[in-house]
């Protein structure tokens, strides 16, 4: 049950409370670039939720067992050549940087093969906007997010599992989609306006941005209302162990 | 956005000089050196600078503890004499609602070996995003000296107030004894602290991360301090 | 481009001509992100010119070694590690400054400005020009950061550089230093710039005509 709410917090908060572009400011490059048209919107969102979801997959698996201090295949493979107690504090994370971006790189590609090779037809609607995603902040910030969670956590407790990095970068993309959707549509309807000759394209677009923000910065609190709403208080628990 | 895609590979010719030519890693070579170069580079970097990172990662907590426990002008006043407070870190695990919470806990004495309070490091979720504070305690564990914010993203100019040190003064000399209340505009209760203006939750956030600090660690702290004590 | 610009040349055009935020919309992430302060907006330009000057000398001295296939690996790999170089450094002699910038140091890595520049122009011109052309880009970067952050932290706290300018009587807007505040006044100063930008074209037609 408790492992559920961590699960609904995470999505909750990834998709609408701090969402990826109107909170945290990542992948503004296709916001602005690429939401002109609401189906270009759509394809865009979901390559990236795609890419997202596969990259923090590569992510969490590279993290736990080969880059977080005393990761299990990296100890092993020092083990050859090391005394186990210096194995077991081999420390890897300087990698990090430079791995993730090779794992969203390589990703990228292969998607791009993959889904070309096999499924036509989902290539011609968002094949388009593959290799401009390994570019996308949205989909390091969701690599670097895992990685802040599961190295140098105080608690073992608090440490992600696969579960919920998944659930973060899914719901970081659906809330990108989100975003970048309303956007498309917003500015399918400026085309009929007269904005300003130096504010046109970009000014404007981000003046429409600000007030999204705006109204995402709603969503605030409403996870940290849900949690309360969602754990029993410590009354409760106590009457219940009580019983 | 500038990223254009990779040109596709030519057909394979036959002959072998141009295969060995045409040969991946042959045509990787230059990646291949720049890797090992700069994987060396970032190995130098990393023996230089963990450390130091290390220093201040537990720095950052360890500068605040003689200032939580004994307030701002005792811990100015033994700093001017030369001496510091000895910090020694511990960890309490705490079994609650099938789930496992570790605190970090820090023993602080005085150089003469008395026990000077106890400091808890715990979070939980605020009004924006997570909170990290500290909390201190008396050597007898049945008040509060103080708490410190270590890491918070609350509202600019509205949650952040948290912060001040007008704010945090409210809890120090609070009774363990009893969950502490949040009130909106003038404490009167021995255990109630004042709400922000305009930021209830993020008050509320930080008291009930203080509160389920205390709840679960009154014990196993008295128990140390006990253990200590003789 | 008939006659390739001058190392100087390259230098003053990065500065507005081909400001890389205002006139390109490149690297608006960190604009975004960190300016709701100078000090965070100056260490984030002082990392990310740090990082593109490194690349656009490494890229220029291998230019003639990269093959066309293999070039933006070479690229993505030498930005990366100077950018871990960067976050480590940073880590451990400022560490507050380190804390408050976070995830996005690690993020100058798939900054568009960067990898641009190792493109268009570090990976065809001689060592010297693209050291000029990374400086004007990276000075250009710099003041467009600058600007955002002075606008934003003077409105939404009355502070610059954490030091009270305003009369306590203002009342911070607080928007300005929450995400909003940073799309508007992006927006706003693009804006602003184009028009400048217009005004400037319109004139030199009508002095010409």
């Amino acid at each position: 049950m408790l492992y559920f709410t961590d699960i609904i917090l995470i999505a909750l908060g990834a998709a609408l409370v701090n969402n990826f572009v109107l909170y945290y400011f990542v992948g503004i490059c296709p916001f602005i670039g690429v939401s002109r048209r609401i189906d270009m919107a759509i394809g865009m969102g979901f390559a990236v939720t795609f890419v997202i979801s596969i990259a923090a997959l590569l992510s969490w698996t590279i993290t736990t067992f080969i880059l977080m201090p005393g990761a299990p295949l990296s100890k092993f493979v020092a083990g050859w050549f090391m005394p186990p107690d210096a194995a077991a504090k081999v420390d890897l994370t300087i990698l990090s940087y430079v791995v993730y971006i090779f794992a969203i790189a390589s990703s990228v590609q292969f998607v791009e093969m993959y889904v070309r090779r096999f499924y036509p037809s989902l290539y011609r609607s968002f094949g388009v906007f593959l290799p401009l995603i390994t570019t996308n902040c949205a989909i390091l910030f969701a690599c670097l997010i895992i990685f802040s969670h599961i190295v140098g956590v105080d608690n073992p407790a608090d440490v992600w599992d696969l579960g919920k990095s998944l659930t973060l970068a899914v719901f970081g993309g659906v809330g990108f989609t989100i975003a970048i959707t309303i956007m498309a549509g917003i500015r399918e309807e400026l085309e009929l306006c007269d904005v300003p000759q130096s504010l046109r394209g970009a000014g404007i677009t981000l003046l429409v941005a600000g007030i999204l923000a705006m109204a995402f910065m709603g969503f605030t609190g409403v996870d940290s209302g849900l949690k309360k709403a969602m754990t029993p208080s410590p009354v409760q628990a106590q009457q219940s162990s009580r019983e | 956005m500038s990223m254009k895609p990779l040109h596709p590979m030519e057909p394979i010719e036959p002959g072998k000089l141009e295969r060995l030519k045409r040969n991946y890693l042959v045509q990787a070579w230059l990646v291949l050196m720049l890797a090992l170069f700069f994987g060396a580079a970032l190995a130098g970097v990393h023996l230089e600078l963990a450390p130091k990172i290390a220093a201040n990662k537990t720095n950052e907590t360890y500068v605040k503890i003689p200032e939580i426990i004994l307030g701002s002008e005792l811990a100015e006043e033994l700093a001017q004499q030369g001496e510091a407070l000895i910090v020694e870190p511990h960890t309490v695990a705490v079994e609650k609602e099938q789930r496992r919470i570790v605190y970090t806990i820090y023993e602080a004495s005085y150089p003469d070996g008395k026990l000077a309070g106890w400091v808890a490091k715990s979070s939980g979720q605020g009004y924006a995003d997570k909170i990290e504070l500290l909390i201190g305690f008396t050597p007898s564990v049945d008040t509060l000296t103080g708490i410190f914010v270590l890491d918070q993203k609350e509202t600019p100019g509205l949650g952040n107030k948290i912060i001040t040190l007008d704010w945090r003064q409210q809890f120090s000399n609070l009774k363990t004894l009893q969950p502490i209340e949040v009130t909106k505009g003038g404490a009167s209760d021995p255990n109630q602290v004042d709400a922000i203006t305009g930021a209830t939750i993020s008050s509320r956030s930080v008291t009930g991360i203080v509160n389920n600090a205390v709840a679960d660690l009154r014990g196993p702290l008295t128990a140390m301090a006990n253990a200590r004590g003789k | 481009m008939a006659v390739a610009p001058t190392p100087a040349e390259r230098f003053i055009q990065g500065i507005l001509p081909e400001n890389p935020v205002y006139r390109q919309l490149l690297g608006l992430c960190p604009t975004l992100a960190v300016t709701n302060g100078l000090q965070a907006a100056l260490t984030m330009a002082g990392a990310v010119a740090f990082v593109l000057f490194c690349a656009n000398i490494v890229t220029s001295t291998i230019r003639h070694l990269l093959k066309p296939h293999l070039r933006i690996v070479i690229f993505t790999l030498i930005i990366a590690t100077f950018v871990t170089i960067t976050d480590r450094f940073l880590a451990a002699y400022m560490y507050g400054m380190s804390k408050l910038l976070g995830p996005y140091i690690p993020l100058i890595i798939v900054n568009c400005i960067i990898i641009c520049r190792c493109e268009v122009c570090a990976s065809r011109q001689s060592v010297f020009a693209a050291g000029a052309d990374a400086l004007g880009q990276a000075t250009g970067f710099a003041l467009a950061l600058v600007s955002i952050a002075a606008v934003r932290e003077l409105l939404g706290s009355g502070m610059l550089f954490s030091v009270q300018v305003l009369p306590e009587s203002w009342p911070n807007w607080v928007i300005m230093i929450l995400p909003p505040g940073a799309f508007m006044t992006l927006g706003l100063l693009v804006g602003a710039v184009n028009w400048f930008e217009q005004r400037r074209s319109e004139q030199a037609e009508s002095e010409r005509g």
